[in-house]
This record gives C-alpha cells, sequence and structure tokens, in this order.
C-alpha cells in the first residue's frame, strides 16, 4: 500500500492509499465533526457537516472529508469562518424537519457552531419528525439483516422511513439503530414518533 | 427480404453505390415530417387522409410516400416536402390534402398559402435554403434531418453513412482516432463542457476491464429538445459515433439511456440497432474486422436527476438514480466499478464528422475555447420557434433577433436563459455576448444541454426563479441536507415573496443558504441550483425589491399582487367576458359597462385572454379605480380589427 | 457449537445454546452477535446471466404471480434489470400494487425495501389505481411562459381534481410531466398518447368530450 503525504491544518501526516481525509485527520487527532458517518460502514455523505476545504496546485475547493480519498500534497483545511458558517446553516436547516428539540450528536454540534435552531424553521413551519434522514438507522439494520424491517421511499422533500410490517418479524431488537441515531430520536423503545407503515403511507397518497 | 452482410470496407461502397443507382433523382416522392413535435399538431392524421386520397385519385403507383422527420421549424407542422421540385409546405391540415394532390401533384402548381411565410417580411419561399433564419445557420449535425427516414439504414448509407466506421476501423489505429479528437478540442455538449479527448483516454488509460460506453439521452432539462430530434431523426449518426468510440475506448459493451418521455425516440433507436446487427455493421465482427460490439437500449422512469453521469450509471445498475460523490472519475472507475465513457447524444454524433474530415477542420469552426458547433431550442416566447444549430461564437443578439425573428407580438425583451434549471438569466446589456462555454459562466450563467428560453415584459423575474426552485425541489433526490432543506426553505421563501408576504431579511437568508448549497452540495444539481435565483437577484433587484417593499409586481404576472379591472371607457358590453369567468364574478348587462367584482375575482385571467376590445387591464400596486356610475353605457367605437 | 468473543470485555467461549442471532456474554451480560459482522452482499459486482430456474417449478404460478414471472423470465432473471422489469409491469398491469411489488422481490431475490424504494423514487411508477385515461399536463419552462399554468389550473376546475387524483368515475387521471420535448409548441398535454399542442383553455372541452 503507498503511503501519501498530506497537510492538515498546517501539520504533515503520511497516510495510506486507501484512507479518507476523516481518517486521516483522526490519526492527528483532529476531531471533524459527523452526523451521518459510522466507522463500521461504508461513507454515505449526506450530511455534509465533515465539509473541508482542500487546495490543490493551486485551486481550492470544499468536499466531504468522509469520502475524499487522500492524495499527494493535499492541504486540507478544517476550521476556518466560512467553513464555520457552512456548518452552521447546515445544521439550521436539518433542524427544518428535525425540530428544535433535537438531542443527542445534533445538539453538541448546534452549541459548538452556535446553531440558532429555530432561525429557518420560523420561515418554514412543518411537522418536526425529529429525523435528519442520515440513514445510519437503515444502513445499520440492513447490513444486520440483509431484508431489513426500515427502509427509505420516496425522493426530494417527500423522502421518509417507513416501517414494512411483514419484516417487523425478524426485529430481533438488537438496539443497533438506537445506537447510531444522532438526534436521539430512536429511543430506548423505540421509535418516537414512530416510523410510519408503508401501507399508511401508499394509502395516504391516494 | 434477405440482407447481404456487408463484411468489408470494398463491400460499403459497393452497396452505397447500388442504393444511388437504383435511386431516380426525378422520382415523386412526397415526403411527410412524423416527428413527436409535428405529431401534436395532427401529422399522423394528414399521413392517414394522404394514403385514403391518393388511393382514391388512382395515382398511388406513381408516388412514394416517405417518413422523415423534423427540419427545425417546429410551429410550422406539420410539414411535407414534395420532390422532384423540393417544394416545402408548413402548416398542413387534412383538409388540404386534396388540393395538394390535385394542383401541386398532378399538374405541378404551387399553393401559395400553404407556402413559409416570413414573419418579419410576409414573403412566401418555396425553398428552405431561402428563409433567412436558415441562411445563418451552420448544419453539420442537423444536416440530414428531414431528408432521410430515420427507419431505414440505406437512407443514411446513401448520404455517407457508416463511411467514418469503415475508415476508423481500417485505416486508424484507436490512438489515432483519439488524437484526431483532441485536436478538435470537442467539449462534452451535455453542459459540463469537459473536454471529450481526455475523457477518451483517460477511459482507455485505466487498467481494468471490461470498459463500458453510455450514451446519454435522459435530456431533462425542460426547453430543450435537441437530443430528442437528432435520436428520433438520424439514429445512425449516434450508433455510428458510438461504434467509434468504443473501438478507440477498447469497450465491447455499451448503453443507450432514453427518458421515460420519449417513445418515439426509444422506437427509432431499437429500429437502428436492428436493422445495423442485420447488415453486420454491429454485433460480431464489424464489417468483418475483429472489432466486437453490443449496445442495449435501456428507459428511464421519470426521474432527471438520473440525467447526471454517475446518476446514470447507478440507474443503469438497477439501483435508485442517486448522484455519487464524483471523487474518483466515473472514466476509472464507473459502471459496476469499471472504466466508463459517458457522453452526450450531441458529442457522440460529431464523432464521425470529425473522422471524415479531421480535428483540424472542427477546431477552424466556433471559438479558440469552444470548437464546432452548437445546436439551440429557441423557445419562449420567440417568434421563430425550433432547433437551431450555430457555429460557436455567434452573439445572443444574432441569435434572436435574426434567427428567432425578435421577441414575440414585438414585446419587450427582458432576458435569457440558457442552461436549464443550473443555468442564469442574461439580461439585456449581455446581449453581445459571444455563446460559447467560457463566457456563458463569466455572466454567472452555464451552456447546459443548448436550450434557449426568451422571456418577454410580461414576465415576472422573481416568478420565474421560483418556477426553477420548485422544479428542481420536486427532482432533487433528497439525499444531502443542504439540497434538500435548502431548496424547501427557498421556495417557501420565494413563494411568500410572490404573494406579498416577503419580509425584509429574506434576501439574506437566500443568500446565506445559496452559499452553503453552492459549496457543501453533493452533486451538480444542488451546486447550480441557485443560478437561476441569484442571477435574477444580480440582474433585477429592482422587482425583488418592489415585490418585498411595495408589494407589487410590475410584469403584473404574479396573481396575489395583480388586479383586474375593466376599463368603463373601453368597455364595449358585449358579455363575452360574463360568460367565460369561471366565478361568475363580472356584473353587467347587455348594453351596460361591465364591472369585476373584486370580492370574487379569482384572477384566473380568461377575461384578458377573451377580451377582444382590450378593455380588461392589469394592475399592480395601485389602487382599483372606484365603480362607475350604474347603468354607464358603453362609448361606442367603430369595429376594430 | 460456535466460538464467540466479546466485544466488550473481550472474554471468549465456546456457546452451545439455541438461539440465532445474539448470545449474552456470561462474563458481562452483553449481548454478543453470532453471525458474522457482514452478511454476504446481495449486489453482485458481475452480473448473475445464467437462467435461473424458477422458484417453483412443482406449484403452478397463478394471478399476479404468474404476471411477474412471465415478465422476469423475458429478463432472464437479470437483478440489475429490475427498472425495466417493473417499466413493463406497469404498462401491461396499468399500477403496480402490493403483491406485486411483494412477488418481485421474491422471484429476484431483491430485499423488499429496495423494491419500494424504487418503484416510489421515479415518477414513471404508480402505486395506485389509475383511471381508464391518463392525462399528462408539461410543467417545462416553455410551455409555462407560453401559460402552462393556466391550462393546469382549467383542467383542475373542470375535472374536480388535484394533480395525482383519479376522477370519481375513473374516467381520467390528471398527472403533471417535467418537459415532453414538444417546447416549441407550449403549452402541451398528452391523453394515454396522443399528444395535444398550441392549446388554448378553450380548446380543453372539445379535446376531453373524445374520451369515454
Amino acid at each position: 500500500m503507498k503511503t501519501l503525504t498530506l497537510k492538515i491544518d498546517g501539520k504533515e501526516i503520511e497516510a495510506e492509499e486507501d484512507m479518507t481525509i476523516l481518517e486521516a485527520a483522526e490519526k492527528l487527532g483532529i476531531q471533524i465533526p459527523t452526523l451521518c458517518h459510522h466507522k463500521k460502514l461504508e461513507p454515505y455523505g449526506a450530511c455534509r457537516i465533515c465539509s473541508v476545504e482542500i487546495e490543490t496546485r493551486g485551486k481550492s475547493r470544499i468536499v466531504a472529508a468522509c469520502c475524499y480519498p487522500v492524495k499527494n500534497d493535499l492541504n486540507v483545511t478544517t476550521r476556518s469562518p466560512k467553513i464555520d458558517k457552512i456548518r452552521k446553516t447546515i445544521l439550521e436547516l436539518a433542524a427544518v424537519t428535525a425540530g428544535e428539540d433535537a438531542m443527542g450528536e445534533m445538539r453538541k454540534l448546534a452549541s459548538e457552531y452556535n446553531a440558532d435552531l429555530s432561525h429557518l424553521r420560523s420561515k418554514t413551519p412543518i411537522e418536526p419528525t425529529k429525523c435528519i434522514l442520515c440513514g445510519l438507522c437503515v444502513r445499520r439494520c440492513i447490513e444486520a439483516t440483509w431484508d431489513s424491517v426500515i427502509g427509505f421511499i420516496g425522493r426530494g422533500t417527500k423522502r421518509q422511513i417507513t416501517l414494512y410490517p411483514e419484516k417487523a418479524s425478524i426485529c430481533t431488537i438488537c438496539d443497533y439503530c438506537h445506537d447510531v441515531c444522532p438526534t436521539g430520536k430512536i429511543t430506548s423503545t423505540g421509535p418516537d414518533p414512530p416510523f410510519p407503515q408503508i401501507d399508511d403511507i401508499l394509502a395516504g397518497r391516494e | 427480404m434477405t440482407v447481404n452482410k456487408i463484411n468489408s470496407a470494398k463491400d460499403l461502397v459497393d452497396f452505397r453505390r447500388i442504393i444511388i443507382e437504383k435511386k431516380d433523382p426525378l422520382e415523386p416522392i412526397i415526403a411527410v415530417n412524423v416527428s413527436t413535435c409535428s405529431v401534436a399538431l395532427g401529422a399522423l392524421k394528414v399521413l392517414e387522409t394522404l394514403k385514403k386520397e391518393l388511393e382514391k385519385s388512382g395515382i398511388k403507383e406513381k408516388i412514394r410516400i416517405k417518413e422523415v422527420g423534423c427540419a427545425g421549424l417546429c410551429e410550422q407542422g406539420p410539414m411535407v416536402i414534395i420532390y422532384p421540385d423540393e417544394v416545402y409546405y408548413f402548416r398542413i391540415k387534412p383538409e388540404d390534402v386534396p388540393e395538394i394532390i390535385s394542383k401541386t401533384i398532378k399538374r405541378k402548381q404551387i399553393i401559395e398559402r400553404l407556402l413559409y411565410q416570413d414573419p418579419a417580411t410576409g414573403k412566401r419561399v418555396s425553398h428552405l435554403d431561402e428563409i433567412p433564419s436558415y441562411k445563418h445557420q451552420l448544419k453539420l449535425l442537423t444536416k440530414n434531418n428531414g431528408k432521410i427516414d430515420p427507419k431505414k439504414i440505406e437512407d443514411y448509407i446513401s448520404v455517407n453513412g457508416y463511411t467514418a466506421l469503415s475508415k476508423a476501423l481500417f485505416e486508424m489505429q484507436p490512438e489515432q482516432i483519439i488524437e484526431q479528437i483532441k485536436t478538435s478540442n470537442l467539449r462534452g455538449r451535455g453542459g459540463g463542457g469537459f473536454p471529450t479527448g481526455i475523457k477518451w483516454e483517460t477511459t482507455r488509460n485505466a487498467k481494468d476491464d471490461p470498459k463500458y460506453v453510455i450514451v446519454n439521452c435522459d435530456e431533462g432539462d425542460p426547453g430543450a429538445f435537441m437530443d430528442r430530434s437528432l435520436l428520433e431523426d438520424n439514429p445512425h449518426s449516434i450508433l455510428e459515433g458510438l461504434i467509434i468510440g468504443a473501438y478507440a475506448i477498447g469497450a465491447y459493451e455499451g448503453y443507450i439511456y432514453v427518458r421515460e418521455e420519449y417513445p418515439i425516440a426509444a422506437e427509432n433507436v431499437f429500429i437502428a440497432i436492428t436493422q445495423a446487427k442485420d447488415y453486420g455493421l454491429l454485433g460480431k465482427k464489424i464489417m468483418g474486422s475483429n472489432f466486437n460490439f453490443d449496445v442495449k437500449v435501456q428507459r428511464g422512469a421519470g426521474a432527471f436527476v438520473s440525467g447526471e453521469s454517475s446518476a446514470l450509471m447507478t440507474a443503469i445498475e438497477g439501483k435508485i438514480g442517486e448522484p455519487r460523490p464524483k471523487y474518483v472519475h466515473t472514466a476509472v472507475k464507473g459502471l459496476w466499478g469499471k472504466p466508463t465513457c459517458l457522453n452526450n447524444v450531441k458529442t457522440w454524433a460529431t464523432i464521425p464528422l470529425i473522422i471524415i474530415k479531421g480535428g483540424d477542420w472542427l477546431k477552424s469552426i466556433g471559438t479558440e475555447g469552444s470548437s464546432g458547433t452548437a445546436i439551440f431550442s429557441l423557445v419562449g416566447k420567440i417568434k421563430n420557434t425550433g432547433l437551431v444549430e450555430v457555429p460557436m461564437g455567434i452573439t445572443l443578439r444574432n441569435l434572436i433577433y435574426k434567427i428567432g425573428g425578435g421577441v414575440k407580438d414585438d414585446k419587450k425583451f427582458k432576458a435569457v436563459q440558457t442552461g436549464g434549471p443550473s443555468g442564469g438569466f442574461i439580461p439585456e446589456k449581455y446581449l453581445d455576448l459571444q455563446v460559447d462555454f467560457d463566457e456563458l459562466d463569466r455572466v454567472g450563467s452555464m451552456m447546459g444541454s443548448g436550450g434557449l428560453v426568451v422571456i418577454d415584459e410580461d414576465n415576472c423575474m422573481v416568478d420565474s426563479a421560483r418556477y426553477f426552485v420548485d422544479f428542481l425541489l420536486e427532482e432533487s433526490c433528497g439525499k444531502c441536507i443542504p439540497c434538500r432543506e435548502g431548496l424547501r426553505v427557498l421556495s417557501k421563501t420565494l413563494g411568500n415573496i410572490c404573494e406579498g408576504k416577503g419580509e425584509h431579511d429574506d434576501i439574506g437568508t437566500v443568500e446565506d443558504i445559496a452559499l452553503t448549497m453552492e459549496n457543501a452540495s453533493l452533486c451538480a444539481l444542488g451546486t447550480t441550483a441557485t443560478n437561476p435565483v441569484l442571477t435574477s437577484l444580480k440582474y433585477f433587484r429592482e422587482e425583488w425589491d418592489q415585490h418585498i417593499k411595495d408589494k407589487r409586481c410590475i410584469a403584473k404576472a404574479c396573481k396575489s399582487l395583480t388586479d383586474y379591472y375593466i376599463d368603463p371607457k373601453e368597455c364595449q358590453a358585449c358579455l363575452i367576458c360574463l360568460r367565460e369567468c369561471p366565478t361568475k364574478a363580472i356584473e353587467g348587462e347587455k348594453d351596460q359597462v361591465h364591472w369585476i367584482n373584486q370580492e370574487k375575482c379569482e384572477k384566473c385571467g380568461i377575461c384578458y385572454e377573451v377580451c377582444k376590445f382590450d378593455a380588461v387591464k392589469k394592475l399592480s400596486g395601485e389602487p382599483i379605480p372606484s365603480k362607475p356610475a350604474n347603468g354607464m353605457k358603453p362609448i361606442r367605437k367603430g369595429v376594430k380589427q | 457449537m460456535v466460538k464467540l468473543s466479546c466485544h466488550h470485555c473481550g472474554h471468549s467461549w465456546d456457546y452451545q445454546g439455541k438461539t440465532k442471532y445474539y448470545a449474552t456474554c456470561p462474563n458481562c451480560r452483553y449481548k454478543v452477535r453470532i453471525q458474522p459482522e457482514k452478511p454476504p452482499k446481495p449486489e453482485l459486482t458481475k452480473r448473475d446471466l445464467e437462467p435461473r430456474k424458477t422458484l417453483t417449478k412443482d406449484k403452478k404460478l397463478i394471478g399476479i404471480a404468474a404476471i411477474v414471472n412471465r415478465v422476469i423470465e423475458r429478463y432472464q432473471h437479470d437483478k440489475s434489470m429490475l427498472i425495466q422489469i417493473l417499466l413493463q409491469l406497469q404498462n401491461d398491469f396499468g399500477w403496480l400494487p402490493r403483491e406485486m411489488l411483494t412477488e418481485v422481490s421474491k422471484q429476484l431475490e431483491i430485499p423488499l425495501n429496495r423494491v419500494y424504494q424504487i418503484a416510489t423514487f421515479y415518477k414513471a411508477f404508480s402505486l395506485a389505481p389509475r383511471g381508464r385515461h391518463l392525462i399528462r399536463v408539461c410543467m417545462g419552462t416553455s410551455c409555462k411562459v407560453r401559460g402552462g399554468d393556466r391550462i393546469l389550473d382549467q383542467m383542475r376546475k373542470k375535472l374536480g381534481i388535484e394533480k395525482g387524483e383519479n376522477t370519481p368515475d375513473s374516467r381520467f387521471t390528471l398527472e403533471t410531466v417535467n418537459c415532453l420535448g414538444c417546447c416549441a409548441l407550449g403549452p402541451v398535454i398528452t391523453i394515454d398518447d396522443e399528444y395535444y399542442g398550441n392549446l388554448k383553455t378553450a380548446d380543453l372541452e372539445k379535446i376531453l368530450s373524445k374520451y369515454s
């Protein structure tokens, strides 16, 4: 495995070819915030909170640290006024569906980046679902059971998580979905508010 | 009928000679345009009537009916061409058919009223080359549209079709082909403008097997239909380019992805593939060489986002068409993780021309940064709508006024929107811009797929920006937070502004969200989603301020900010608007001036549309004048045109 | 009997119990997985093109299962052609009922959540029965700029239904579509497979009366 050198926040580090910026930064002890990432699952890239600024060959752009593979002579900046502003807006945008009283990882990040979770929510009042559609619970369930109990349906703003009643019998109450939920929607007794069942959603569409 | 397979370059030349010898240049043919646009205007009925009438008049054996594609003047359809004199008739109705047969076919007399009429001069022309908008075009890719039958491979071969394939297979090596493409500086016509030669080289050099080539005909851009026209009217040109590309890259399998809304295009390309296979131009041992290549047609299912290259590959794999982060190029890791080369329909159609005439020839057309021609679809409020093919570097002014004929109904030009939902609005001050990839980027828009929508003074800029945001809201895949939630908030904010509920900090919110979406979104849909909003803000700021502060829409297009009012001095009391009004909001009688009851008025605009005396006026931001005295009589005028 | 090792405290032991998925660590009482962490991935990296034997060679398939089987056989049980298979079923049958999607999942051996994800992601699929005639109003840029929303409003008023609904007598279903590709003749609608271009609101009544 080839080793490459890159700079993160001014410090040089050697990383292997198949590492991502997030893993390389972790080696250095730099914490990049994430919401939809789990070290045992494939990187998903949905929350975009891990956005960092990279600069290579004179051009700079913003990429997601959890998916971008390390390259030689990369210059990474993990905190700057622009990145902080972007992360703050992402948290405020996530709160539009999730609601102001999200707990867990999201509440921690919101206080760190001074995000006012009710700012954009006041412009777009909708029923809060406490879910930011990070997909961690679905991915964990698919990984554990292949034919999972919950899944994504729909597209765009109609995207949501639904429960398949015929598969609910294989739910082994393994608690994995509770372990990974970053907003505290899934408690130890299950999701609250509960995931709608597929038949209800389809009937509601008629 | 048995077909002789073409097994060498000489076979093709001989076959072409036989077809051309069989053709009689003086043979009477009547060609009917049956592409989708003409069908929408009734072409199939014309064809049916034609067949019946020819049978009735007994000359069915003396004249051949041919079904062709579109020549580009979409709004003038249905069109027929009568050979051998090559007379073009437009706007044909089934009732005109007997007259055409008795006059033009039997007695070679031209029917004046069916000829093309130039909207500017009123002159009638009988041949396409005399039409002003045609003279300024440079037709390379669309040269044969309207002349050949897309369902007959013999027609394509007779116009030098598959010569480029023969030259590439037997006289050139793959590296030489890629060298020619690189010299020509051809840039991807799908919108990204990435140099095609470099993409092909990267795919060829990637060390993995097997490789794939894909034709992207998922033209989701509303207002663009160039790919549909090319695929419907000349599918073999794309097939030829694809086979040459596969030979250069080293791929043995290809896909053509056609979206679900284009049934005729998918059918024509399927017929083309079957015919090419029958003649040995596709499949195993193409033209007797050692090269095998097969193609499959895959249909889309109604998602604009799956037109993005990585999303398209995910859709072909059978999963949902969600884009993937393109940090590793799809030319290295694409379909099923293998090197894949995906190009747009127009890019593939240009390849045969480059092979025959050389890369330097294409470089000599167009500008320094963008070579070749561009196909634009001129739509919106313009006189000559349709497809035009022009060399890169033409100014917008020439495109809209010389070729397009100017704004419809001679209204005032406001802006032109390029590039679909990822592009931006270009105001009047940039009309002398030379159109190419880099210049359009410079003013905040982009070339995109080539759609060009003209907007006049009756369209509101805030409403137009809201239209694009709503379109993308419905089409976004919803995976990443900035795009999904950002579009949701933008749509609500813009909707509020158009309804008069705008707040002073709305523009600040819009700009904040635009910054996040531009930088942090997963795919190009999210990063370019704010281009229409930002260009509309930049160039038409006064309209936004008027909407928010004065609650006024100067274009009078936003329903909630517009009131309808009947001018008592113009009204002729004809009772038409009274009958048409769906909510019965108009009061009045036969000899009494009409009046709109504002409480019942739903602002649907029907009265404005049906009034023949221009008495219905639209007001915005102004108080409605008070009601005239009861029983006021109309002021009679002479009969108005 | 299977060898297990607890990820929490590190204790290893031979598990002899009967439960299939989880065992309790005798040391710290934490739940420990019995099966390996990653089950074999159902997505194949190379397509499986061997024609598969049908799942029920003895039982005769009837009804929806037979319809699904006929289409799947035509595509040679290729999992990557799921979208094309669903498009064919939608064309033949008119809509995709729940039982049909469950059958597709069973016969193609694809997880149910993936079949539903695809059926709800794409707009071409309809999971509710449709009327006899499908009206699609084009909402592309050109059609809108030339008055497309007025046509949609008139349709909604005349039929009395909203976008995506059926009329009470199941005569029509109203849908919108994003760009049919006839932009030069906006506004455009299609009913079943017939196109109508250059529309004015006055033409609608005549066009609708042609369909029973």
